[in-house]
């Protein structure tokens, strides 16, 4: 055995710290293979047909729903402002309604009030003429029975001093009466 | 006794701590199987295994095209769309889309590859095999020179080896560090700082596992050992956490550099 072999031998036998940095064959072309592998279903399948199209379409529908967010919020904004204006004018409205009513109110109130101020009067004067009437009726019944008394007073007056004699006769009388009952 | 810690026998009556013998050790596996006359090793198998994961992944996600995703769905929809605007549109430019699948399977497959790391039952990270870094950054690297040349033709070397924007006493100094930073630091520095990470991580997280099974087993002649042992492990927890970090992170500075590179290819102004 030569020196060389030797070499070779010991070198065989005894492992080295460079065997480990440098790649073995057979482990390289598995790499290459494992990785080919590997590339080639990414470059082929996984991105054209798996990954691109999810993307895109999750990108789409990312899209369109900001969009229909966007045409919702906008539309969200414009119902808004309606019922702001629909409210506004509710409440012009409203207050149309509260001021033609306080008028109406006023006007009904002023004529109730001149009706009853009439009618009060009215009640017054009927009041007033009535008891006038009656003042009237009263005196002239008054006067009447007066006038009776007095020609009732004249009238015994005129016929006492006319029948005097027949008062006297009537108190003889009386007293003869009176002197048959003291029998 | 002879207890199989990960992947080397430990001879506890002899070894006090049982140590592997080198620590490539920790990442060359034994053939599981055969096909064609090519052994198949366990780093080779979960490379494939990661691979249908992805996929399995993407098409749980993406199978059903509802408008309302699940929560897994967009939770893997969220890391896909981050890839697309923050990455590919982000820093590539409008021209982006046309290399995200690209960016997308690299970052699917390290991400998955880094956290075979911290799966129970598999504990291995196949970005720790240099074969996954070395490809991926080749890869890269074939990408961004051969979109430099289709883009800006000839002019793109031009760019590279006679900066114009710099004075002209030193741009044949700046054309020769920026053509061996372009054509070789990058994919090397690519390849290698994935590795790296995923090597140290796992190194690390086999240590303190592995330490703090020796004590709680009683392999060690310590006097509190459950103590120590449960101090390791929770020092293994943290670092657990940090490799979940690292992982992510590392997928994504890996896919970051790559359309970075690429961005400087496509547009001349750079």
């Amino acid at each position: 055995m030569t020196l060389f072999e030797l070499a070779i031998l010991a070198v065989e036998e005894e492992p080295e710290g460079i065997d480990l940095v440098l790649p073995e064959i057979k482990e390289l072309w598995a790499g290459i293979i494992a990785f080919g592998i590997v590339f080639a279903f990414i470059r082929f399948l996984a991105w054209p047909r798996m990954i691109k199209p999810a993307l895109e379409r999750r990108q789409e529908a990312i899209v369109g729903q900001l969009r229909e967010a966007e045409n919702v919020k906008s539309e969200a904004e414009s119902l808004l402002a309606d019922y702001q204006a629909q409210v506004a004018g509710a409440k012009d409205e409203a207050n149309q309604i509260i001021d033609e009513a306080r008028t109406t109110a006023d006007s009904m109130k002023s004529e109730i009030v001149a009706r009853a101020e009439s009618e009060a009067a009215s009640v017054l004067d009927k009041a007033r003429t009535d008891v006038a009437a009656e003042r009237e009726r009263a005196a002239a019944a008054l006067r009447g029975d007066v006038a009776n008394l007095s020609l009732d007073m004249a009238e015994k007056v005129v016929t006492g001093s006319i029948d005097r004699e027949a008062q006297a006769a009537l108190v003889e009388r009386y007293l003869e009466e009176l002197g048959g009952l003291n029998e | 006794m002879d207890v199989e810690i990960l992947a080397f026998e430990c001879e506890t009556e002899t070894d006090v701590v049982c140590t592997p013998p080198f620590v490539n050790e920790l990442f060359e596996t034994n053939d599981v199987f055969e096909i064609f006359g090519v052994g198949v090793n366990r780093a080779m198998l979960l490379m494939f295994v990661a691979a249908a994961i992805v996929i399995l992944i993407l098409w749980l996600a993406f199978r059903k095209q509802n408008i309302v995703p699940t929560k897994f769905g967009a939770a893997v929809e969220s890391i896909v769309t981050f890839i697309k605007d923050d990455v590919a549109l982000g820093i590539i430019g409008p021209d982006g889309l046309k290399y995200f699948p690209y960016l997308l399977s690299i970052f699917l497959f390290i991400l998955v590859g880094n956290l075979f790391e911290l799966t129970p039952g598999v504990n291995f990270p196949i970005t720790s095999r240099m074969a996954i870094p070395a490809f991926l950054a080749l890869a890269t690297w074939v990408i961004f020179v051969f979109e430099g040349f289709r883009v800006q033709g000839l002019g793109y070397l031009g760019h590279i080896v006679w900066p114009k924007d710099v004075p002209v006493a030193i741009r044949p100094l700046v054309g020769v560090i920026e053509f061996v930073s372009i054509f070789l630091v990058r994919p090397f520095s690519l390849a290698v700082r994935l590795f790296a990470n995923l090597v140290a991580g796992h190194v690390m997280l086999t240590l303190l596992l592995v330490t703090g099974y020796v004590y709680v087993a009683g392999f060690s002649n310590a006097t509190f050992n459950g103590v120590f042992g449960i101090a390791w492990w929770t020092l293994a927890l943290a670092i657990f956490l940090f490799e979940v970090v690292v992982s992510a992170i590392q997928a994504y500075i890996f896919t970051l550099l790559s359309a970075v590179y690429i961005q400087t290819s496509v547009h001349a102004e750079h």
